[in-house]
């Protein structure tokens, strides 16, 4: 007999707002919709009353998890507007803010998978770890949500010997935690048998729907903005894509973790190499000239793109935020169809979905 | 540094760029639009050409092609936010369904982001401005 199930829109899996209706044949999903839109604060409406410095502290609420991507992004287009260059060691204050991002965006969500997955003592080891993430975040910015790491033109503080080796031993003891938890990941049979084969997206079906980030890498396509279009500094950096080619839940997981080991490479990379100088430019509230370009920055979900048109005043015209969940969303439907209903919840975290970030 | 090519092409040239596109492979990063001078919208389709983004910009008063059956739901959500939010028509676009704002949201006019700031406040004041 066939029914109707509606999953959310109060935290499905993750603590997001997101609806999805599941038509299903007894415990087989055999067609899905997802509804979205529960979190819409129209930022991209009150970008357009504010002038630019006001805007990165509006799009660092876009948010809770990516906010610093958000910010950095943002900033590299009005700073592309106005043919702005910023100094190295802003650059690279950005980068390892950009890392330490990605880091715990990433054990947010493996903790969460193996949470759903069943293996919580994995999730709580993940999560421990994930607290000296957000240690050193707080002791960089004062923070642990929105850092205030960027402005116009640099960044906002520097990263001094003091917090330079703080970083250091943080990233002595996670690369030792990371590489046993990937070899567990990759060995345990309860991961295995809660993912493999589950929530399968081929790489044709990711490239037809447009799928970006680790979501994409899982799905074997070989796509990491930081290496196919560099930004920033990241060319200075020696680091590879994380590819699987499993295209399911396992594939996700994969990914994930040894995306943890390059970005560890990368900031371990970046304080050996920072540069002395000014973090920023010293500017202001800048005004630039009419003007529009896009930019393209690896948030931790994906590909995140942000369009800023100017007006020739300190205010933007208009502000376009694509996030890497408006991308990756899309594919749910396709992902749920032929699985059960046990596994929707694990499918829909599957992508690392930030609805928040994607209604905006 | 990534790049940055805005084209001006007319509403005639959607289809064939974004089947050109399609052809070599180039993922559609995104649809955006804004109300430029004179209440003409102003929309571009931002492709990924390698490490540059090429702009293709049309202008029209509301009315355009929809991608939808080039670049499936890669441009169908954004052209239903494009609709959704500034009141530009994709022809053969099902509009039907909402996909970020509730039907009831300032009496189904949703289209925020070409309604001026005041009026907006207006209306979810109920029409009455305090």
């Amino acid at each position: 007999m066939s029914y109707t199930i509606p999953i959310g829109p109060y935290h499905p899996a993750l603590e997001e707002p997101v609806h999805a209706r599941l038509i299903t044949d007894g415990e087989s999903i055999t067609d899905a919709k997802v509804f979205i839109g529960y979190n819409h604060r129209g930022i991209e409406k009150l970008s357009t009353q504010r002038n630019f410095i006001q805007t990165i502290v509006l799009v660092e609420r876009v948010c809770g998890i990516c906010s610093h991507s958000h910010a950095f992004n943002y900033a590299q287009a009005v700073e592309a507007c106005g043919h702005m260059n910023v100094p190295k060691r802003g650059q690279y204050i950005r980068v390892i803010m950009a890392e330490l991002e990605r880091l715990h965006s990433h054990y947010l969500w493996l903790g969460v998978a193996c949470h759903l997955i069943g293996h919580d003592s994995l999730f709580m080891h993940i999560w421990d770890d994930r607290e000296i993430v957000m240690d050193i975040l707080e002791e960089i910015s004062g923070n642990r949500v929105n850092y205030g790491m960027v402005t116009i033109g640099g960044s906002r503080r520097d990263i001094d010997e003091q917090k330079a080796a703080d970083i250091l031993r943080m990233l002595d003891k996670l690369e030792v935690s990371i590489c046993r938890i990937r070899d567990i990941l990759l060995a345990d049979k309860t991961v295995a048998a809660r993912t493999q084969g589950i929530g399968v997206l081929s790489t044709e079906d990711a490239i037809r729907i447009g799928a970006v980030g680790p979501h994409a890498r899982a799905s074997n396509m070989p796509v990491d903005v930081r290496i196919d279009a560099p930004y920033s500094c990241y060319d200075e950096f020696e680091f590879e894509k994380a590819v699987w080619d499993s295209c399911d839940v396992f594939a996700r997981v994969v990914v994930r973790v040894l995306e943890s080991v390059e970005s560890i490479k990368i900031i371990r990379q970046a304080l050996a190499k920072m540069p002395k100088g000014p973090i920023n430019l010293g500017v202001k509230i800048p005004k630039v000239e009419p003007n529009e370009y896009m930019t393209r920055h690896e948030a931790p979900r994906g590909q995140l793109c942000t369009k800023v048109v100017t007006n020739g005043t300190d205010t933007n015209e208009r502000v376009s935020i694509h996030v890497p969940t408006f991308k990756n969303a899309p594919t749910l439907a396709h992902m749920l169809r032929n699985n059960t209903v046990a596994d929707a919840g694990l499918i829909v975290a599957s992508i690392d979905p930030c609805f928040s970030c994607m209604d905006r | 540094m990534q790049g940055y090519q805005k084209i001006m092409i007319s509403p005639e040239e959607i289809v064939p760029t974004a089947q050109r596109m399609r052809a070599e492979g180039r993922p559609l990063a995104m649809i955006h639009g804004y109300l430029a001078k004179e209440k003409k919208f102003n929309v571009s389709y931002e492709y990924e050409v390698d490490d540059n983004i090429e702009s293709y910009t049309v202008e029209t008063d509301g009315s355009l092609p929809s991608i939808e059956d080039i670049y499936d739901l890669a441009a169908q959500w954004p052209e239903r936010e494009l609709h959704e939010l500034m009141g530009i028509e994709f022809e053969g676009l099902d509009t039907s369904e909402r996909l970020f704002m509730p039907d009831t949201m300032l009496d189904g006019q949703g289209q925020i982001l070409v309604t001026p700031m005041k009026e907006l406040i207006k209306m979810a004041k109920g029409g009455e401005e305090k």
